[in-house]
């Protein structure tokens, strides 16, 4: 067997084989269905919601369609307000000491935890959603984002700065060029955070996306819905991720050898 | 000409004996001068100093009159492991400084291209630092300072990490194009050959305080074959400075 088959075979049959004994423990008796239903009832729940819709024949697509865009639009926002601001913390020590703790602080605050006062604040649509969402992303995209630009090779910086370059320069075409590797890693915890976030998120005032057909499904003692839901938001979380896994190595070519390693 | 005064330098988190003494020092325009000493004397300290990336504790700094106050202006800097932004190709490492003067993308290119062709790297110019091999990289940097046409070019241990043999090239090269572009040269080295292949005036540096034991001028005409009974006979001289107990 090649390397390459390996490496997508092995995986393959670990998880047949679990599918497999689950179904058989499922078909014994075994497991009770309310609380683990075989995967042939979640492919036949999978084929009824992505065809037929729940609740009120919305289907699986426009749920997960939904969900994608407000993680997207959150973990946008965060990143695009953190990356500025954490070159600016991360380049002087000062403002760096000044900021930390209440970075760590923020950063530890559970972002669902906020969910009552994102209500108050933002209401019960789109924006307290998003908040959350964006919440949760912004602390953890900017301590990468600080921790990134002081792990900046200083003599990078100072060869610019033997070069004329002004401040303003430095920071857009030394620092953010030079953290970006770590930023793009940064970026994808952030959006790791999004998914984790969003169940929560939607549990209130919507019965569109992801989190609220799971949330849904659980007042109608719909088990099953609840499974397809949660492996779709991980489907969906494994196929960006990797989608943005590769947008860095086509942003960052030199990145592969720089740390090391072959392409 | 680069003036230097009783300059002294210690760092607020050091304590101990100053890493700059109050040295004295003069270099004339298109000066080859070198800085010798063991790992730790000051020789980068004082390098930084007259690039203006370090301010002085003490003492005066001048270029041409004017004090240093900050970095640029003039004075290109060849690092020990080259810095080239490792995200730019050749050609765009040599023209981010051109490009930072206000010159067109055009000409910082064509700008480029001629200094690479210098150093005799024009095959490279599309190719990032991660696909040249040291000494090719150290060319690439070398070319990348010239490209503001400093009037002082500082060099801190240039060729440091390459191998004995690409050194030898390196400095070959590096007379070369000196001689095709007169500039007044800073250069640092912990090895006593490259001195005394390179240097129209060699100082000695002793640490703390870093200071200079021994100065002298070599006149002979380069290239210098390692063979001359001169340089032999100062290598000898430097190697006692540096080894013995008259430091
Ligand atoms: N930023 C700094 N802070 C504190 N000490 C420093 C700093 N830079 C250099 N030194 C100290 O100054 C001395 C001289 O350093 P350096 O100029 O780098 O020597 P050299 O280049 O000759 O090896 C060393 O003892 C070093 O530890
Ligand atoms: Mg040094």
């Amino acid at each position: 067997m090649s390397p390459r088959a390996q490496t997508w075979l092995v995986p393959a049959a670990v998880l047949a084989a679990f599918l497999g004994i689950w179904e058989f423990a499922a078909d014994q008796g075994w497991l009770r269905p309310i609380q683990f239903p075989p995967p042939s009832r979640l492919a036949d729940s999978f084929i009824d919601l992505a065809t037929r819709g729940f609740p009120q024949g919305i289907t699986l697509w426009t749920h997960a369609g939904i969900t994608i865009a407000r993680i997207l639009a959150g973990h946008i926002l965060a990143v695009m307000l953190a990356i500025p601001l954490g070159i600016l913390i991360g380049s002087y020590p000062l403002l760096d000491r000044a900021t930390s703790p209440l970075v760590a602080f923020c950063r530890s605050i559970a972002t669902l935890s906020l969910l009552p006062l994102a209500l108050v604040w933002f209401g019960t649509g789109e924006a307290s959603k998003i908040f959350l969402i964006g919440y949760g992303c912004f602390w953890v995209m900017l301590s990468a984002t600080i921790g990134a630009v002081k792990l900046v090779d200083p003599v990078l910086i100072r060869a610019a700065r033997t070069m004329d370059t002004p401040q303003a320069e430095i920071f857009r075409r030394v620092i953010l060029p030079a953290a970006a590797p770590r930023l793009m890693s940064g970026a994808r915890v952030a959006l790791g955070v999004g998914f984790m976030v969003i169940v929560g998120a939607e549990m209130i005032g919507t019965i569109r996306g992801l989190g609220s057909l799971i949330m849904e499904a659980r007042t109608f003692y719909r088990t099953d819905i609840t499974m397809v839901g949660m492996l779709c938001i991980g489907a969906f979380g494994l196929a960006i991720t990797t989608a943005m896994a590769k947008l860095e190595a086509w942003l960052i070519p030199w990145q592969a050898r720089v740390e090391g390693q072959p392409k | 000409m680069i003036e230097i005064s009783k300059l002294s330098k210690v760092f607020a988190n050091d304590s101990g004996a100053p890493v700059l003494g109050e040295v004295d020092l003069s270099i004339a325009p298109n000066e080859f001068v070198v800085l010798l000493g063991r790992s730790g004397c000051g020789k980068t300290t004082l390098l930084n100093l007259i690039a203006g990336l370090e301010t002085p504790s003490g003492g005066e700094l001048r270029v041409n009159g004017k004090k240093v106050t900050g970095p640029g202006a003039g004075k290109g800097m060849v690092f020990q492991q080259g810095a080239l932004f490792p995200w730019l190709t050749a050609k765009a490492n040599i023209a981010f400084a051109a490009i930072n003067r206000g010159m067109k993308k055009d000409a910082a290119d064509a700008l480029a291209l001629e200094l690479l062709a210098l150093v005799g790297l024009a095959a490279a110019a599309d190719k990032y630092p991660f696909e040249l091999s040291g000494g090719m990289q150290q060319r690439v940097a070398i070319a990348r300072a010239l490209a503001l046409d400093p009037e002082i070019l500082l060099m801190d241990e240039p060729f440091g990490a390459l191998d004995e043999i690409t050194r030898n090239e390196m400095q070959d090269e590096l007379l070369r194009v000196w001689a095709q572009r007169r500039k007044t040269v800073v250069f640092v080295t912990h090895s006593i050959w490259e001195d005394l292949i390179l240097a129209d005036r060699v100082l000695v540096m002793a640490p703390r305080p870093g200071r200079f034991v021994l100065e002298r001028r070599i006149d002979l005409p380069r290239p210098r074959r390692r063979s001359d009974p001169t340089l032999v006979a100062l290598y000898d001289e430097i190697w006692s400075h540096l080894h013995g107990g008259q430091v």
